[in-house]
């Protein structure tokens, strides 16, 4: 097992999570350290970064742990992990996620890859790497992947119980019901058991992961007065594409009547209409596909196409980006 | 293995330095507040929900469903009338509580100097959150500041524990006969409010009722063999007097605290004061740090690593800002020789916050006054970190020896910008003929109503998206696919406004923008008030020949049924004054944006946050708002329902509803939305579910036309009708209503959907309806 530093230089051991909202990352944080403070005696606090997040947007939990008899002094995010747990590949693309990470510390990653290849995906300089298919547990035992993580993060760190975190899963969730608990609890256990290690070295004379500093480019010398938005519509630069679930449409041009009900019906905006010539010859708006980048899986085109031009598939089983339709503007 | 050598002993169970007994919990400063007011039990609470204070009522709620406590909980149509249930049950001898933040506060704040200039206490908690323009819902205390001449006693709470603690006191302390006042108990928001912590509460709630005691309200609504007029009209001479008598109340306060802090003490083994110090002993310290809320443990941390290199350096931070502290304040400084106040708000130029010029005010008459900088920090909702405040400690350290400081007032955490970077155009503006492509025709009819031709779903497709994907709604959101369709009946430019809501703050977030078209934002409940002013900018602009007379604009207003709740009073306005809009009605049923509060559009018995459901609460309380109807009776020349179930007539009512904008008036739109998250269902069934609603009748489908009602599909005409039941058994949020023990509320919603549907009915067959 991992070797770790096992307070920073304020003292306390820190988890950050890496999720999406949806995933549950607050309840995880909060059953951990409920873990720790109620049935460890140690001192904790958690905490997300807050804000309007939906489903579907990045989100940050936090695990701050002391020593039982002092407060916790440091309220602010967890910046320097230990512990690094990241609950979604595509994070990587949209926010600096490993940023920070202590000298030679644990990185959890929800993946199918190995810890080498997590490492080469994740640029991480080294340190201890395990890979958990949590999407695999989380469909077969019909959890959410929170406590999938719980389990990971309790192996690894190597001290808290996993009898308190059990004791907090089954206080935290009881409200669902005993077979909820149960499902969660061996999916917790399953996690213990079933990640791939390895450990890199880390690179002598480098310290942590350099902390990402966002230097905004917009600020009191040329932001536009009052907050206007001078370039409105930019948010076709982002890609949700992290909100799927696993699951997405995909259309089969063959049966398609380019009824335009699709369209209606998206909520993403990811079909591109344009005008042309179907295949009688007859001038109209013809479907030219699905633009992934912004499709969040929800299927609600599945639902109302009349003519089953569109199906519901894994999303493992496509190159996404062969299949998109990059839509213009 | 244990992480921590010398570990203290079983703490988990009981703490004993007070002489009551108290339990070890790990929660949030929203849910301590939550279970104080459990333990205080008051009457009444009357709130609004409003981030980041809602979860104090959310928690509360469920607390109430499991039959904890026996708080009357009463959800106001928007603050302002939130605070009024909170003073009509304090008049009426209750014992009352609040929660609000920012913009609710403000809302309200007319409200709170009636509360306490005719002496009723109660306690509100302010959840510190940001007021501006760009709306933010993140902590600073530029709500906060508003109250400080309210005349309320305002505590401050640190963390979570404080938060429990401070609720208990503050009941106790504005009930003493001798103060009378009601009290804010503040606390920052998301740092504290919703950050978790170690907290211990009392074991037995009889402590902390037996403490507080019962409510004694000397003079009260509810006793007509000793009548009274509450509140008169009051001008000089006497409402000075009544001041006079406040500012008693207030130094009388400013004697009892420390009495109050210390029974308190006893109780719990929590010592309070004023004002907490670090050191305690504050005699060798040179240069102070004044900080408030939550970063004072992080600021005292960096004190405490300066002081073990022998700096003598201190920190101050306030327990009670009203009534202000200043004896405790001039003696705790008396010997410093610099200071550093941090304000967490600005009053623009005046050389810092408000607490600077508070904290110069009360060392004015000292002998000796310590050179002071002020910083503002951490507005909205930025951390101030460990690196910060060991940054401000040494800038106190740095001017001890000065005589002058060089830059008296500064803010921390503000960005220049990159001066390179330049704003590009994400995509080209809309052009009109692009946007007028003509494949809808609307003709008058010779009765009057109109007639449109030409909806076909696949041709309309080509219409420009007026919003752009990449917005941050939940999957298989109801509102987009809502709105994507009935912009594709509206030719032209559009200016919209939202109201604040999910699909404002999924689309606008900095810097980012999903809307092509031009769009405003103002507040939750001044949506359409706001958008009559541009509406009638725009036709005096063009009668005064300022604007091309070509320029075509077509302006809709998009809110949620949130906003048209507490904007019902502003909406009605502008309908009345029948000004060229549309206001649209994305009615998801719930506060959304906030975490599913119940909104008066949630039908009676089904669960949201704030109607959980258990064993002493099934739901909902109360029945559900018809908004279409309300707007019908204001004789507007068009209103209509739609669901995205149904696009042709969805596109079509659009169509329509661009004409009368245009000629006639105002049109309101009720648009039934799917929220897959908190209606707890696939993400994927918006339209089934939009069709059950329809075919139960819950949600006709009509329209009204000059005051004549058409509805537009009849389930039992087309032999589509099913039960209320099979709608509400396909939810997440409904389901309980299927269950046995439950069977006379939903017969109840199932009449009172009947009930309306045959009203509807008899409108449709009768025009003078």
């Amino acid at each position: 097992m991992s070797a770790l530093p096992i307070k920073n230089e304020n003292g306390y051991f820190e988890i950050r999570m890496e999720a999406i909202g949806g995933m549950g990352a607050n309840l995880a944080g909060k059953m951990l350290a409920e873990a720790a403070v109620i049935h460890m005696d140690l001192n904790g606090t958690t905490f997300s970064s807050y804000g309007s997040e939906k489903t579907g947007t990045p989100l940050k939990a936090f695990v701050r742990l002391g020593p039982g008899d002092e407060e916790i002094a440091i309220g602010g995010p967890v910046v320097n992990p230990h512990i690094l747990v990241i609950f979604h590949t595509i994070l990587r693309d949209i926010l600096p996620v490993t940023s920070g990470l202590i000298k030679d510390g644990i990185v959890i990653v929800n993946s199918t890859m190995t810890p080498a290849e997590a490492k080469e995906f994740f640029d991480l300089p080294g340190g201890h790497i395990y890979v958990l298919d949590c999407d695999k547990i989380v469909i077969e035992e019909k959890v959410k992947i929170n406590t999938v993580m719980m389990g990971a993060i309790t192996k690894v760190s190597n001290f808290i119980e996993p009898d308190a975190v059990r004791k907090a899963i089954t206080k935290g969730l009881g409200k669902f019901g005993d077979k909820i608990v149960q499902a969660n609890i061996k999916a917790f256990e399953r996690a213990m058991n079933e990640m791939q290690y390895e450990h890199f070295d880390w690179p002598e004379g480098m310290d942590e992961i350099p902390i990402a500093k966002v230097t905004q480019k917009i600020g009191y010398m040329n932001a536009p007065l009052g907050g206007a938005i001078l370039n409105p519509g930019n948010t076709i630069d982002r890609d949700v594409s992290g909100s799927r679930a696993g699951w997405i449409p995909v259309w089969h041009e063959d049966k398609f009547t380019h009824c335009g009900i699709c369209e209606t019906a998206c909520p993403d905006l990811c079909f591109t209409f344009e005008k042309g010539v179907d295949k009688n010859g007859k001038e109209g708006m013809m479907n030219r596909g699905i633009d992934y980048q912004y499709c969040k899986g929800c299927l609600k085109c599945v639902s109302v196409c009349p003519v089953d031009a569109l199906t519901k598939e894994k999303e493992a089983d496509f190159d996404v980006d062969k299949i998109r339709r990059a839509k213009t503007f | 293995m244990n992480l921590f050598p010398g570990k203290v002993k079983n703490m988990a169970l009981t703490k004993t330095k007070g002489k009551c007994e108290q339990t070890v919990y790990l929660e949030s400063g929203n849910e301590m507040a939550a279970l104080a007011l459990k333990h205080v039990n008051p009457h009444i609470m009357g709130y609004y929900p409003i981030t980041p204070s809602t979860q104090v009522a959310e928690t509360l709620d469920a607390f109430k469903a499991a039959g904890e406590h026996d708080v009357q909980m009463i959800p106001g149509d928007g603050e302002h009338g939130a605070a009024g249930i909170c003073y009509g049950a304090t008049v009426g001898a209750a014992r009352v509580a609040n929660t609000t933040s920012a913009n609710g506060l403000l809302y309200s704040l007319e409200q709170l100097p009636v509360q306490s200039g005719t002496r009723y206490p109660m306690v509100l908690n302010l959840v510190n959150r940001s007021v501006s323009g760009p709306l933010s819902i993140k902590c600073d205390h530029s709500d906060l500041m508003f109250t400080l001449n309210t005349g309320w006693l305002i505590l401050i709470a640190e963390g979570p524990q404080e938060v429990y603690d401070f609720n208990i006191i503050a009941f106790k302390l504005g009930e003493l006969e001798d103060v009378r006042l009601p009290v804010i108990v503040s606390f920052d928001g998301f740092f504290t409010s919703h950050q978790k912590r170690r907290v211990y509460y009392f074991s037995n709630v009889d402590d902390v009722r037996s403490w507080i005691g019962d409510v004694k309200t000397p003079i009260h609504a509810l006793d007509p063999e000793h009548p009274a007029t509450i509140g008169p009209y009051m001008n000089e001479p006497d409402l000075i007097n009544n001041k006079k008598q406040m500012s008693m109340a207030f130094d009388n306060a400013y004697h009892r605290v420390p009495e109050v802090f210390k029974e308190f003490a006893e109780m719990s083994g929590r010592k309070y004061d004023f004002l907490k110090t670090y050191p305690e002993d504050f005699s060798d310290v040179e240069a102070a740090v004044w900080v408030m809320g939550s970063p004072s443990e992080t600021m005292i941390f960096a004190a405490k690593k300066a002081r073990e290199e022998g700096k003598k350096v201190g920190v101050v931070i306030p327990k009670v800002l009203r009534p202000w502290p200043v004896n405790e304040i001039r003696e705790t400084f008396k010997n410093i020789k610099s200071l550093v106040v941090t304000d967490r708000q600005d009053s623009f130029n005046f050389m810092g916050g408000n607490m600077t010029t508070e904290i110069k005010s009360a060392i004015f008459e000292n002998e000796n006054r310590p050179l002071v900088q002020s910083r503002v920090y951490g507005i909205g909702g930025k951390d101030l970190s460990l690196d910060e405040c060991k940054e401000i400690v040494e800038l106190a350290l740095s001017t001890t020896q000065k005589k002058t400081v060089d830059v008296p007032y500064d803010y921390i955490g503000a960005e220049p910008g990159d001066l390179e970077y330049k704003i590009e155009p994400a995509v080209e503006p809309l052009k009109e003929e692009d946007l007028k492509p003509g494949i809808i025709k609307v003709e008058q009819k010779e009765d009057g109503t109109l007639d449109v031709k030409g909806v076909n779903l696949r041709k309309l497709t080509e219409m420009p998206n007026r919003i752009m994907p990449g917005h941050g709604a939940c999957p298989g959101c109801g509102i987009f696919s809502t709105l994507n369709q009935f912009l594709k009946g509206i030719e032209g430019h559009v200016v919209v406004l939202f109201a604040t809501g999910c699909a404002m703050v999924v689309s606008t977030g900095y810097p980012q923008s999903a809307h092509r078209s031009t769009y405003i934002h103002n507040l939750f409940q001044n949506g359409a008030a706001t958008l009559s002013g541009v509406v009638e900018a725009y036709h005096e602009k063009m009668r005064r020949g300022e604007l091309d007379p070509n320029l075509d604009l077509t302006f809709v207003m998009v809110a949620g049924d949130g906003s048209n709740d507490i904007g019902q009073g502003p909406t009605i306005g502008a309908a009345i004054r029948n000004h060229n809009m549309i206001v649209l009605e994305y009615d998801n049923e719930g506060y959304m944006n906030t975490g599913n509060q119940l909104s008066f559009a949630v039908p009676k018995g089904f669960s949201s946050s704030t109607s959980h459901v258990g064993p002493a609460q099934v739901g909902k309380q109360f029945g559900h708002k018809d908004n279409a109807q309300i707007f019908s009776a204001c004789n507007i020349p068009y209103v209509f329902t739609a669901t995205e179930a149904n696009p042709i007539d969805l596109i079509k009512k659009a169509a329509k509803a661009q004409w009368y904008a245009k000629n006639d008036g105002f049109v309101f739109g009720k648009l039934l939305s799917t929220c897959t998250l908190n209606w707890r269902v696939p993400f994927n069934e918006a339209k089934e579910l939009m069709q059950k609603a329809v075919d139960c009748n819950f949600f006709p489908l009509y329209e009204v036309e000059h005051g004549i009602t058409t509805i537009n599909y009849d389930p039992e005409a087309r032999k589509k009708k099913i039960s209320v039941k099979d709608w509400v058994g396909s939810m997440g949020r409904s389901r309980h209503l299927v269950k046995p023990e439950n069977e006379a509320i939903l017969n109840e919603l199932t009449n009172e959907v009947d009930r309306r549907w045959h009203c509807l009915k008899a409108k449709a067959e009768n025009p003078l309806l």
